[in-house]
């Protein structure tokens, strides 16, 4: 049964792969392209696809790993202020239009002002010798407020164009996607997906409490501090790579639990999974319904995503609350 | 509950040395707020304990720090001869497993997930598998149903499973009966005392009912974190010893029949 419905998921992720690469304003045929059409295909809509894969397989996986280690069904990758912190760094990149680095200046803000977020964080929330949920949760809180009123300040004293590259950018926008950051975002994607599956076993005694995560053998307080590290280098390579888009981290893992069930050794890549084909799609129709406008990611997961989860939340006869 | 059960550690030979102890432990949060205070006590193999109290007397907090999840601020604490905070965490989940009291869980885990996490600290799964564990508890026909969906009483008992499948031999178990029909607390009950009788586990249990603890060979009676008795039921529960524990007159009456009547009206 569950696995009947794993292949039909794995089938769906791989038959997204290439429409997306295909499919799109201008509709390819995989024989017989032009010069021109393999320069699209190679320079633009290759990378962008692998962007939006791992983006969103960074998001679902990080999603999946923060609602067991808070043990919160609310929780996502950005209710811990990491994407304020993240849009007020590159924000600040953008409108000043200083960019000391190329190409890589706002990447880099982004995931800088990520990591310093995911440290705060994790200062806030240490007490006696390790890192404790309501105490993360309540401190990514206040520090979103923070930066989120920060960067409101900042948008509401710039230019228009300076405030439009902004609003895009926190909006999620893969248009600029190409293959530079790619390496690096494999390369943090991978570590936070291995590190987090090799502690999966650990995250679901962690999801029954830390006094049974320790009576099964487990150092709470150590595992879910790897945890939170994967999830810190996983939710800064995906605002990094192509800023923040709501609605994956928090919304994908409860769709995939009500599909393949709460154990985290499944729940984690079945997310990533789910969560790279979800981008993917979301961005193939961003950019195909009214070419040559592109309606940025972020919009289309929620617009398709919430509709869905509402409908599973009312079928489905268990609460992952 | 059936005696099917087969306990995956092979059982010790009988040895001289206790199987826990503690030795002058004391425990605090604060320096103004003592919870033990020089607690010292040992368990053999194959002893049952029931740990009696009133609430907040402190039995809990002796469990964790016997299970390793509070470390005392002062006095020692050995598991087989050794220090207790000198294993390595799955070492330590073989030989004792601790099972809180509240049971808390809101992820919509199935039954056969959750009991099968009793195996984790193994790497080599021992020869009881998570079918039996079921079987045992009487929630085999539960198997793929949502841990969420099940009643307060029936999660009492998937957690009871993954405890007996961790296969530890030395159980911590905390209000273990709370939640639970009469008949799961008689069945139960039957089936750790099976278990100490035959693979010679041993097992603390706290508890809040003299009834209960009338049935075990040994009571070991608490309050603000100190031992007031320990021993028999009939040299522990008695009417001075019960009194200074909970503070209440508790009248203690055996039939000609043996059976125990317990009255607290002069209470009231």
């Amino acid at each position: 049964m569950s696995k009947l419905k794993i292949s039909i998921l794995i089938l769906a992720v791989v038959l997204i792969f290439p429409a997306s690469l295909f499919l799109g304003p201008r509709i390819m045929s995989p024989f017989g392209m032009g010069d021109i059409e393999k320069e699209i295909l190679f320079s633009i809509r290759f990378p962008r696809v692998v962007v939006a894969l791992l983006m969103g397989m960074a998001l679902g996986a990080s999603g999946a790993i923060l609602q067991g280690v808070l043990r919160n069904p609310l929780a996502d990758p950005y209710i811990l202020g990491i994407s304020s912190g993240a849009s007020l760094s590159a924000a600040v990149a953008l409108l000043s239009g200083i960019y000391l680095f190329g190409r890589f200046t706002i990447p880099l803000a982004a995931f800088l002002g990520a990591s310093a977020v995911s440290v705060l964080v994790g200062v806030f929330g240490w007490r006696r010798g390790g890192l404790w949920p309501e105490r993360l949760l309540l401190a990514g809180v206040g520090l979103s407020f923070l930066f989120h009123s920060a960067l409101m300040l900042l948008m509401s004293i710039s230019t228009d164009e300076g405030l439009r590259r902004t609003v895009l950018w926190i909006f999620g926008d893969l248009s600029m996607a190409d293959w530079s950051l790619i390496p690096y975002g494999i390369v943090f994607v991978a570590a936070g997906l291995i590190i987090s599956v090799s502690r999966s076993k650990a995250l679901n005694a962690l999801i029954l409490g830390d006094e049974f995560a320790h009576s099964l053998g487990f150092s709470a307080h150590k595992e879910r501090f790897m945890l939170f590290i994967a999830m810190a280098l996983m939710t800064g390579a995906s605002v990094s790579l192509g800023g923040t888009i709501g609605f994956i981290g928090l919304l994908v893992p409860h769709i995939m639990r009500f599909i393949v069930g709460a154990d985290s050794r499944v729940l984690i890549p079945l997310s990533a999974i789910g969560g790279g084909a979800f981008l993917c799609l979301a961005d193939l129709i961003g950019k195909s319904i009214m070419p040559p406008m592109e309606i940025p990611s972020g919009i289309i997961t929620a617009i398709i995503g919430s509709p869905y989860f509402l409908y599973l939340l009312r079928r489905k006869d268990v609460l992952s609350i | 509950m059936s005696s099917a059960y087969k306990h995956p550690l092979p059982v010790r030979a009988e040895q001289a040395l206790p199987l826990l102890e503690l030795e002058a432990v004391r425990f605090m949060y604060s320096p103004h707020k003592k919870l033990i205070n020089n607690l010292s006590f040992s368990v053999g193999n194959g002893e049952f304990i029931g740990l009696l109290g009133a609430n907040g007397s402190g039995k809990s907090t002796i469990l964790k720090l016997a299970s390793g999840i509070l470390k005392p601020s002062d006095g020692h604490i050995k598991l087989w001869d050794k220090p207790l905070q000198s294993y390595r965490n799955k070492d330590r989940a073989k030989l004792l497993c601790y099972l809180p009291q509240l049971l808390d869980i809101n992820v919509p885990f199935r039954v056969r997930e959750l009991v099968s996490m009793g195996l984790y600290p193994y790497d080599i799964p021992p020869q009881i598998t998570a079918d039996e564990a079921m079987e045992v508890v009487g929630l085999k026909e539960k198997a793929e149903s949502y841990v969420t969906n099940l009643s307060g009483g029936e999660r009492r008992r998937v957690f009871i499973a993954m405890t007996l499948l961790q296969g530890a031999g030395l159980l911590l178990l905390d209000e273990p009966l709370a939640n639970l029909d009469i008949k799961y607390q008689i069945e139960l009950l039957r089936l750790l005392r099976e278990l100490k009788d035959e693979k010679n586990i041993s097992i603390i249990m706290a508890l809040h009912d003299i009834n209960v603890a009338m049935q075990f060979e040994k009571v070991m009676l608490i309050k603000d974190g100190e031992i007031v008795g320990i021993g028999n039921p009939e040299t522990v529960l008695t009417k001075h010893m019960l009194k200074e524990a909970f503070d209440v007159t508790i009248e203690i009456n055996r039939s000609d029949t043996g059976s125990i009547y317990i009255s607290y009206e002069n209470n009231f």
